[in-house]
């Protein structure tokens, strides 16, 4: 039986293919806005260069996220969520969102189309 | 069923469930959501080429939902299911096309697939901005089915081996 190549191929495409998305999506420059969203609504629609530094509890289902915001960043302070991966992504640097899958959590910046939505802080 | 066959099988889920409660406790190098080893896939890959689609398929169900009982909350199962029979229908139908030879390949497009699953569980709940992660996912896809579908192969060269020996 002939081997045939294009299962090999179609591997190095879909490698190629998320490497590239990856880069581009680590590379996309911060915006002023960012999002919090929960179930895929938007909680918070901040403006960080606007914010002061400040504390957002969050609840879900009985489990909280705390959200913190300091010297114009965001990121994910404590969780209780079984697997902490939100608290260890850090602050949110690029286009790649934090979120908490256990508590339907997103944080993210906003799609870049100018203007202010609203402020808090 | 023979009980030979039912036996190897529930062996098989044993194995599959212990690899999926130990790579829980491995510590987690990417903090990306999503990215794993996906041990208990080298019992699938291997399970599509050696038995029956049914059979394997009892295996991944089993394998999952205990495996959620045991190590995740009720809320991961979904993911699971939705990945690992995503994994499962797509490397029954590339088994047709990739010979065990590159048995490896075919764990890849199952990662792949597991993970692509686990995105689009995850944009039904949270919406599509967790398309975000699929480029990552991607690539986490194919090294780790690289990885583990390398051990699938490790082991079927040992068994013929093995095989070859007896037979001598």
């Amino acid at each position: 039986m002939k081997k045939k190549k294009w299962p090999l191929f179609l591997f190095f495409a879909i490698l190629a293919a998320g490497i590239l998305g990856s880069v581009m999506i680590l590379r996309q420059p911060r915006s002023r806005q960012v999002e919090i969203l929960r179930d895929g609504e938007i909680l918070y629609s901040i403006d960080l260069d606007l914010a002061e530094d400040q504390i957002l509890v969050i609840e879900y289902g009985g489990s909280s996220n705390t959200v913190e915001i300091r010297d114009h960043r965001i990121h994910m302070k404590e969780a209780e969520c079984p697997d902490q991966t939100c608290v260890e992504m850090g602050w949110l640097e690029s286009g790649m969102p934090i979120v908490c899958l256990p508590n339907h959590l997103i944080i993210r910046f906003a799609e870049q189309d100018g203007g202010v939505d609203s402020v808090v802080g | 069923m023979k009980t030979k066959r039912l036996t190897e099988l529930g062996l098989l889920t044993a194995l599959a469930l212990i690899l999926f409660i130990i790579e829980i406790r491995l510590p987690n190098l990417v903090p990306v959501p999503g990215v794993k080893l996906g041990l208990a896939n080298i019992i699938t890959v291997f399970a599509v080429y050696h038995y029956k689609a049914s059979e394997t398929a009892m295996i991944v169900v089993c394998r999952v939902i205990l495996g959620a009982f045991f190590g995740g909350s009720l809320m991961t199962l979904l993911y699971s299911m939705a990945g690992a029979l995503l994994c499962l229908a797509g490397m029954l139908f590339l088994k047709r096309v990739i010979p065990e030879s590159q048995i490896w390949l075919c764990s890849v497009f199952g990662a792949v697939l597991h993970n692509i699953g686990q995105i689009a569980v995850a944009c039904l709940v949270l919406g599509a901005g967790m398309l975000a992660y699929l480029p990552f996912l991607l690539v986490a896809g194919c090294i780790a089915g690289a990885f583990t579908g390398g051990c699938a192969q490790l082991i079927l060269l040992r068994e013929s081996r093995k095989r070859k020996k007896r037979d001598a």
